[in-house]
């Protein structure tokens, strides 16, 4: 059995978290305290107190975890339901709950959680997860801690990865989520069309999004996210794109990067 | 590191650029702010702090060391809240006497502990290793509390001290809390101000509170000082003299020159309160 100092803390955290709490609480409270391992002194002053007050520090916690998630991706879950949100993460306090101390990443944290669970839903709109995703990205870009690092001075070279912003970020939706409506009533469905944003901190500390082809996202993902050398980059691109590495492919990969440097996200050839 | 004394304000995001553009330069003595909202971040906010921190002192206050806790202390935390603390020169650190995290989540809020030697004896551990890692001085913070997390073997006050004294640390004093307390649990707070060692206190906070139903107050930051919490700050300042103040504000927070007003009100209080308090010193020292 937990030590008794554990075990009061394992009660109330189970009575803050637990999906089943207030139902059983409101039950048979003492059950509740001694399958935590409380003993008779302390079950009796929780009960004198009773059980709705234990249950308020449950709704403390809850208003404001729920509320914060719900700040950051308010389209989805207005779009959700809001009883289904709210069951949502009343499970995701269940099953998970936040592990990061800093309150402004709960909401990366809940949409990390329901993401395979709403894609398995078929109740739930196919695009939300992309939705989410997408409002996650003002807040999360605005305030990463990378970002605004000094350009490199060096010149593109083929045998070396480039150095972009580290607060940009590859998108990759299934759907048009960012031409839907800021509108929190809005319930149209995003265009199903394969969706690539590239999303950077600019200089001023603005959050830019640059919507670009799936070549350009093709080869963004080798360079940005495997920090291939370019050459070797742009082969693999290619491949996977199940063409040659043509001229029309490298002129627009030459403006891609022509692109990225104007915006001050592209900052020159990793130093060898 | 300075030490700043008179009335200071908790710095919100919901403010942060009145402050950035002056408008609280002159009217208030210092800020106090809660490093999580500024640690592990990039971007504007910490830019922003930091021309706000060449003009004003900075103490931090602190929302999730779970203190109360029985997690092991987050060494990337510790080491991310130390670089903030020696970047923006803190004279001391504090955090609550709550716990917020259990078996890895962390809930985010103040939760409370039992009022026990064990717990006493586990929270002062954790301060003191606090103050290690942090390299400076730590205040606890006496918090607002519904509900005792079991029997106690004394009350609130005695457990306060009784921490102060094995961790040898300081006390951040929030009388609001006090009072909300009081009130939820009906004593006196003056008896309780009485019983908490006076000598330790650091810094204090005052807020507003509201009501959850028509049996219990909670602490919400969300309202106006009021006056019994206004005689109560008055009453430890007599005692203790000149110290830092914290107005915090979380909710409902007014235009910002009504609450620039509401720092100054705090500042008669206190100037009234330390006039009294350097006549007493006067009097111990020449006789009356
Ligand atoms: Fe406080």
């Amino acid at each position: 059995m937990a030590a008794k100092g554990e075990a009061r803390l394992a009660a109330m955290s189970a009575a803050i978290r637990a999906a089943d709490a207030p139902q059983r609480i409101r039950a048979d409270y003492a059950a509740f305290l001694r399958e935590h391992g409380l003993v008779d002194g302390d079950v009796d002053a929780l009960l004198e107190r009773g059980g709705e007050r234990m249950l308020v520090y449950r709704s403390l916690v809850h208003n404001r975890l729920r509320n914060v998630v719900r700040e950051f991706i308010d389209r989805s879950a207005a779009r959700r339901g809001k009883s289904e949100f709210r069951a949502d993460f009343d499970a995701f306090m269940d099953e998970q709950a936040p592990v990061t101390p800093y309150l402004r990443d709960v909401p990366a944290e809940f949409v990390a959680w329901v993401t395979p669970r709403w894609t398995a839903n078929e109740a739930v709109p196919p695009y939300l997860v992309d939705l989410a995703r997408h409002e996650l990205l003002e807040t999360d870009v605005r305030n990463d801690p990378a970002g605004g690092e000094e350009p490199t001075e060096l010149p593109l070279a083929l045998d070396r990865p480039l150095r972009f912003d580290g607060s940009c970020r590859l998108m990759r939706y299934a759907w048009a989520v960012h031409k839907l409506p800021y509108a929190l009533e809005d319930t149209s469905t995003p265009p199903h069309v394969l969706t690539n944003l590239l999303v950077f901190r600019d200089r001023t500390g603005k959050v830019r999004y640059l919507e670009i082809g799936e070549w350009s996202a093709l080869v963004l993902e080798e360079l940005i996210c495997r920090k291939l050398p370019v050459a070797e980059g742009l082969r693999r691109a290619a491949d996977r794109d199940g063409a040659s590495l043509d001229d029309e492919r490298l002129a627009k990969a030459a403006n891609l990067f022509a692109e990225l440097a104007d915006h001050g996200v592209l900052l020159g050839a990793e130093p060898g | 590191m300075t030490t700043p004394t008179g009335i200071g304000l908790g710095l919100r995001a919901a403010f942060i650029e009145r402050v950035e553009r002056g408008e609280a330069d002159g009217k208030v003595a210092f800020l106090e702010l809660s490093p999580e909202n500024y640690m592990h971040r990039g971007g504007p906010a910490p830019r922003r702090l930091g021309a706000i921190s060449e003009r004003f002192d900075i103490i931090t206050h602190g929302l999730m060391m779970s203190l109360g806790g029985v997690d092991p202390f987050d060494d990337e935390y510790f080491r991310e809240l130390r670089s903030f603390l020696d970047r923006h020169r803190s004279p001391w650190h504090s955090d609550h006497l709550c716990w917020c995290g259990f078996d890895g989540a962390l809930l985010h809020d103040l939760l409370p502990i039992p009022f026990d030697t064990g717990t006493a004896i586990r929270v002062a551990d954790r301060v003191r290793a606090a103050q290690d890692r942090l390299g400076r001085p730590m205040a606890v913070e006496n918090i607002s509390w519904y509900l005792e997390l079991g029997r106690g073997q004394r009350d609130e006050p005695e457990f306060v001290a009784e921490v102060l004294e094995r961790a040898d640390c300081l006390l951040m004093l929030d009388v609001n809390n006090v009072f909300v307390n009081s009130r939820n649990h009906g004593f006196d707070p003056y008896t309780w101000l009485a019983k908490v060692p006076l000598e330790r206190v650091v810094q204090l906070h005052v807020a507003g509170h509201e009501l959850w139903d028509d049996t219990l107050i909670i602490d919400t930051h969300g309202a106006d000082v009021r006056n019994e919490v206004y005689d109560m700050l008055a009453w430890v300042i007599e005692r203790v003299g000149p110290k830092p103040v914290v107005l915090e504000r979380d909710s409902n927070i007014p235009p910002f020159a009504q609450l620039l007003d509401e720092v100054a009100a705090v500042d008669r209080v206190y100037q009234d309160a330390l006039g009294r308090w350097h006549a007493n010193q006067l009097v111990a020292k020449h006789g009356s």
